[in-house]
């Protein structure tokens, strides 16, 4: 049997379920991981309860997302006013970024329901989503419509893509 | 990464939590919905109900909720079964859901189940 080459769903942030983003494995591209060894992944958005928080002033923040079918661990990074990463850029627009993330990081308590899109990456050896972007949900049923969501994606794009020659 | 360690709660009813469900576990990382129908400051206890399944909930942990009967709420925390076989969640998260649609609630939660198996047996198509 042929085996064709993985398709790429690398641009877009992939609406995922906690279990099925936490079972991605790594490629030899650290950005990109693999679902069933079928499609490339870089970005993702997943949505559930704030179960943990570990807040580091001007470093990070890591936390912890339950959707109910796994924990997924996430990192905000609050370093952009002492990281070298930024110093060469244009400072006002470094402390915008820093400033966004500032108000991300205080909206991050444990119980709320947060939608996040982040880039997939690994930790020690396991699945962290560093955060880009982050809204609280307020409606009590957009969990469940994030799952009815992720469950039909998961059937009629991720794994048609996967499947295509 | 001590984040890591922080066990998801399993999506559970109430109906379901019974002495044979594989779900009625000591230890046991869950997720609840319910009614609150009772609830004491002094020992921080609250009951939640689904029908009539009701379950006891120990809220001692738990910060910044208010507590108002017959409304619903949600709870992830670990179970223990007491030596009378009475189980108790130990909360450690908590919140208000009014407004919640409990039948799609519910029909959702088969619909997850049916995904996660298919996916777990390698056949989500």
């Amino acid at each position: 049997m042929e085996h064709s080459p993985p398709k790429s769903l690398q641009n877009t942030h992939v609406k995922l379920l906690a279990f099925d983003l936490l079972s991605l494995t790594p490629t030899p591209d650290p950005t990109t991981f693999s679902r069933f060894g079928k499609l490339l992944l870089s970005r993702v958005e997943i949505l559930g309860t704030i179960t943990s928080r570990d807040y580091k002033p001007n470093k990070f923040l890591k936390f912890t997302i339950d959707d109910g079918t796994g924990s997924v661990p996430c990192l905000l990074w609050l370093n952009h006013l002492n990281s070298p990463y930024f110093s060469r850029r244009d400072p006002p627009t470094v402390r915008l970024i820093a400033n966004v993330a500032a108000g991300f990081a205080a909206q991050i308590k444990i119980g709320v329901v947060c939608r996040l899109r982040g880039k997939i990456g690994s930790y020690r050896g396991e699945v962290q989503v560093t955060v880009s972007d982050i809204v609280i949900e307020k409606d009590p049923n957009v969990e469940v419509l994030h799952w009815l969501d992720c469950v039909r994606l998961a059937r009629k794009c991720y794994d048609v893509v996967s499947n295509l020659n | 990464m001590a984040s890591s360690a922080i066990k998801s709660g399993a999506l559970v009813t109430l109906p379901e939590l019974n002495p044979s469900s594989q779900f009625f576990e000591e230890g046991a990382s869950l997720r609840v919905t319910g009614k609150l129908q009772e609830y004491s400051v002094e020992t921080a206890i609250a009951i939640i109900a689904d029908g009539s399944a009701i379950l006891k909930i120990d809220t001692q942990h738990l910060r910044d909720l208010s507590f108002r009967v017959g409304s619903i709420y949600q709870f992830i925390g670990e179970l223990h079964i007491q030596l009378d076989n009475e189980a108790i969640l130990r909360a450690r998260v908590g919140r208000n859901v009014d407004g919640l649609d409990l039948n799609l609630y519910h029909q959702s939660l088969q619909l997850l189940r049916q995904f996660k198996a298919d996916h777990m047996s390698g056949t989500t198509t």
